[in-house]
C-alpha cells in the first residue's frame, strides 16, 4: 500500500492542488494575499521531468485552475506553461542552502510573471474603462504573492522535490515521455 | 507468427499506460467541463467536519434583523415614491437559504467565495448573497453540493447601485482589493463621505435598496467622472454564514 502510494505521488499530489487551492489557509497570508500554490507543485516536478513536460503540466493545471474561478475572461494557462517550460530547463545544484534558496527565488520570480500576466489580461479587457482602480491593489497583490510564494516555496518544493525524484520511472501514467 | 504477435502486442490499445494516459486526460476533460463540479463537491465531503458553529448563525441573525429595520424604512420611502412605476426586479417570496462559506478567495485577483448549500438544495446561478451588513456578491455557478460566489470586490464584479440621499445612480466595480470604487458618470455628483450605497432600483441584476456599504472617501474629478471609494457592510472575509436570496423578474 505504502510503495503503490509512492508509486502514485505524483498523480495523488497533483489532484491535491485545487484542494489546496480552494482551502487557502488564511493564516499563511500576507497582506491578504495567499501563496501561488499551483507552482509549489510544478517547480519541482517540472525540474525532474523536463520542459516539453512541464509545458504540458502546466496546461493542466490551468485548465483546472481556470475551472474553479469564475473570472471567466481572463486565465493562468499562459503563465503556468511558460513557467514550466523554465523550471524544466533549471539544473539541480548539490549545495543545500543554493538548493533552497533557489527554489525561493525561482517561485517569486515565476509568481510575479504569472502575476504580471494575470493583470495584463484584466488590464487589456478593461483599457478603455477603469484600469486605472485596478493599478494600485494589483501592484500591491502582485508583490505580497510573490514574498509569501517566495517565502514557503524552499519548505514545499524542496519536500515534493524528494518524493517526486523518489517516485521517477515508477510512475508512468503523469510521464508523457519514456526518457 | 512471432512477427504477428509482437505487432499486436505492440498496439497502442494493448499498453496498459496509454490507458492510464487517456483516463487521466478524460478527467481533466469532465473538470473542464463541470466547471470544477467534481472538485468543489469533494471540497464539500473533506471540509464538512470544519464547517463554522452556531455562533456565528446567531450574530448573523442580529445583524440580519438591523438590517431588515434599515431595508424596511428605505423600502416605504421607495414605495411612495415609485407608486406608478412598475419596479424592474423584486425579491422572490420563497424563504431565503442559509449557507456557511466552506471556501474563500478573498485576496489577490480571485475574489470568490464557496456555500456548502448547491443545486441540490434549490440555489440558482444569480440568486444574490447577503451576509450580516449587505450585499456580498452573486451566485455565478452551482454543483450539487455547493455554489461559487463571485463577491463585489471582483475585478470582473459590476453593480448598479445609487446613494440615497442625492437619489443619484453609479457602477461599483472590483478593484481587487477590500474598497470597491463606485464610479458616477457626472462630475457634479454632490456625493459625501458617509453616504450610503444601495443597489440600484433601476438594476437589471439585483432587487433595490439592498444596503452595500458606506462612502468612504471621494476622488478627484477625472475625465467628467467623479469615483469614490467603499467600505463595503459585508465583510467577505469575516462571515462565516450567509444567504442566499433569489431574484424574480
Amino acid at each position: 500500500m505504502g510503495n503503490n502510494l509512492k508509486k502514485k505521488i505524483s498523480l495523488i499530489s497533483f489532484l491535491l492542488v485545487p484542494i489546496i487551492y480552494f482551502w487557502d489557509p488564511n493564516w499563511l497570508e500576507f497582506l491578504g494575499v495567499q501563496p501561488y500554490w499551483p507552482l509549489f507543485w510544478l517547480l519541482p516536478w517540472s525540474m525532474i521531468y523536463g520542459s516539453f513536460d512541464g509545458l504540458i503540466i502546466g496546461l493542466f493545471l490551468g485548465l483546472i485552475l481556470d475551472s474553479l474561478n469564475l473570472e471567466s475572461s481572463f486565465t493562468q494557462i499562459p503563465g503556468l506553461v511558460l513557467c514550466g517550460i523554465w523550471f524544466g530547463k533549471l539544473s539541480i545544484s548539490n549545495n543545500v542552502f543554493v538548493w533552497h534558496f533557489r527554489f525561493g527565488l525561482i517561485s517569486s520570480i515565476a509568481s510575479f510573471f504569472c502575476g504580471s500576466l494575470y493583470f495584463l489580461q484584466i488590464l487589456v479587457k478593461y483599457s478603455f474603462d477603469h484600469t486605472i482602480f485596478l493599478y494600485l491593489p494589483s501592484i500591491k497583490n502582485i508583490f505580497a504573492q510573490v514574498f509569501v510564494t517566495g517565502l514557503l516555496a524552499p519548505l514545499i518544493c524542496s519536500l515534493l522535490f524528494r518524493l517526486f525524484k523518489a517516485s521517477k520511472g515508477r510512475d508512468k501514467l503523469i510521464s508523457f515521455i519514456d526518457k | 507468427m512471432v512477427d504477428i504477435r509482437r505487432i499486436s502486442t505492440n498496439r497502442w490499445w494493448n499498453k496498459k499506460n496509454n490507458w492510464g494516459l487517456f483516463v487521466f486526460l478524460s478527467f481533466l476533460f469532465f473538470v473542464r467541463i463541470s466547471k470544477g463540479s467534481l472538485y468543489k463537491d469533494f471540497y464539500f465531503l473533506i471540509s464538512k467536519p470544519f464547517w463554522p458553529g452556531q455562533f456565528q448563525r446567531e450574530v448573523l441573525t442580529k445583524s440580519v434583523e438591523q438590517e431588515f429595520l434599515i431595508s424596511l424604512k428605505q423600502l416605504e420611502k421607495d414605495n411612495r415614491r415609485l407608486r406608478e412605476i412598475l419596479s424592474l426586479q423584486r425579491l422572490s417570496d420563497s424563504e431565503s437559504i442559509a449557507a456557511s462559506v466552506i471556501s474563500r478567495k478573498n485576496g489577490s485577483f480571485w475574489r470568490q467565495i464557496i456555500l456548502n448549500k448547491g443545486a441540490k438544495d434549490g440555489v440558482e446561478i444569480g440568486s444574490f448573497v447577503v451576509g450580516p451588513g449587505g450585499l456580498l456578491g452573486r451566485v455565478d455557478n452551482t454543483s450539487l453540493f455547493t455554489s461559487s460566489v463571485k463577491l463585489l470586490t471582483s475585478p470582473e464584479s459590476q453593480v448598479g447601485v445609487w446613494i440615497e440621499r442625492i437619489q443619484i445612480h453609479g457602477l461599483l466595480v472590483g478593484s481587487g482589493n477590500d474598497y470597491p470604487k463606485v464610479i458616477f458618470y457626472n462630475k457634479d455628483v454632490d456625493v459625501k463621505v458617509g453616504d450610503f450605497v444601495l443597489s440600484s432600483p433601476a438594476s437589471t441584476l439585483l432587487p433595490p435598496n439592498i444596503p452595500i456599504g458606506i462612502i468612504q472617501s471621494v476622488d478627484e474629478e477625472f475625465k467628467a467622472k467623479k469615483t469614490a471609494n467603499i467600505l463595503l457592510l459585508g465583510k467577505p472575509q469575516a462571515i462565516d454564514w450567509v444567504q442566499i436570496l433569489k431574484v424574480e423578474i
